[in-house]
């Protein structure tokens, strides 16, 4: 599923005038992982790419659940999506011509697989500030369907 | 049940909660719910319109796991996630925590809070963060 042109402009990093996400994966028996994300960014028109900086139960869930829902989280200013496809970590070390639901890992990685140098974060205040940024991969959302989370009118499709 | 500090109640109260929930194999549907309110040590309640109730009824019946993120700017400055279990009444989720974890990217991420004694996580808290809650 294309997103929109707002859709995609929306989701970079919020320093860079986006925002931030919850991604939430779930282990194959049911218990769902909540997360904030601040590292986002459209990858084309279909998926949505965050940083892998050790998710440790997201990668978990993601090697025996590949689904995954991302929200908006702040700001918000009338974006109230929810993004839900196949999801995977596209991990440093995987064969470049890997294809995850139609991008290949090679160009994923080349693109986003070392975000700190790419954006750094120094906009963000020391105490919310990662003290290193170690990045593993690129988690990979593809996307299926987009949702509204708006409480009137949640779980409506909005694409 | 684990213990919420004061410092996770008011950021909770105050934005509200993405909750993710999921059928019993693991499908998984996020709501968000904009304010909460403290029920309990343990306990937090979501007042959820009915396109939001209807969204997670079936899985909550299934599967009352849940999982709860601060949302708003509490998503950048409460960098919890609260695990628990749930139930729904009419249009009320009560969310029993029993597990927290600190989200804060870098070395402490997943960090499992709710092990320590409480007045060891409130000095964690002040040592990593200089609010004790959102701004008034």
């Amino acid at each position: 599923m294309k997103m929109n042109e707002e859709m995609l402009n929306s989701l970079r990093t919020i320093g860079t005038g986006g925002v931030v996400v919850h991604l939430t994966t779930c282990s194959s028996e049911g218990i769902p992982n909540t997360v904030g994300e601040r590292f986002v960014a459209a990858f084309g028109e279909e998926h949505i790419v965050i940083a892998d900086m050790f998710a440790q139960k997201t990668k978990v869930n993601l090697n025996e659940n590949p689904v995954g829902v991302i929200t908006v989280a702040h700001p918000v200013k009338g974006r109230h999506w929810a993004f839900r496809g196949p999801c995977t970590i596209l991990m440093w070390g995987e064969d470049e011509n890997y294809d995850f639901h139609g991008v290949r890992a090679g160009d994923v990685l080349q693109e986003w697989g070392d975000w700190a140098s790419k954006e750094p974060p120094s906009e963000v205040p020391p105490d919310i500030r990662p003290p290193a940024l170690c990045q593993r991969g690129v988690i990979t959302l593809k996307v299926d369907e987009v949702y509204s989370w708006k409480p009137d009118e949640s779980g409506r499709p909005v694409l | 049940m684990a213990t919420l500090t004061p410092r996770m109640k008011a950021w909770v109260e105050k934005f509200g909660a993405h909750i993710g929930t999921a059928t019993k194999q693991g499908y998984p549907t996020t709501i968000v719910v904009e304010q909460a309110s403290i029920t309990g040590d343990g306990t937090v309640a979501f007042t959820l319109t009915p396109a939001q109730a209807n969204q997670i009824k079936d899985n909550i019946a299934q599967n009352p796991y849940v999982a709860l993120a601060p949302h708003a700017i509490a998503s950048i400055r409460a960098a919890y996630q609260f695990k628990g279990s749930a139930a729904l009444s009419g249009n009320t989720l009560q969310a029993t925590v029993k597990e927290i974890y600190c989200t804060k990217p870098g070395p402490e991420a997943a960090l499992r809070l709710d092990v320590l004694p409480v007045e060891s996580i409130v000095k964690f808290e002040e040592s990593r963060w200089r609010d004790s809650g959102p701004p008034k």
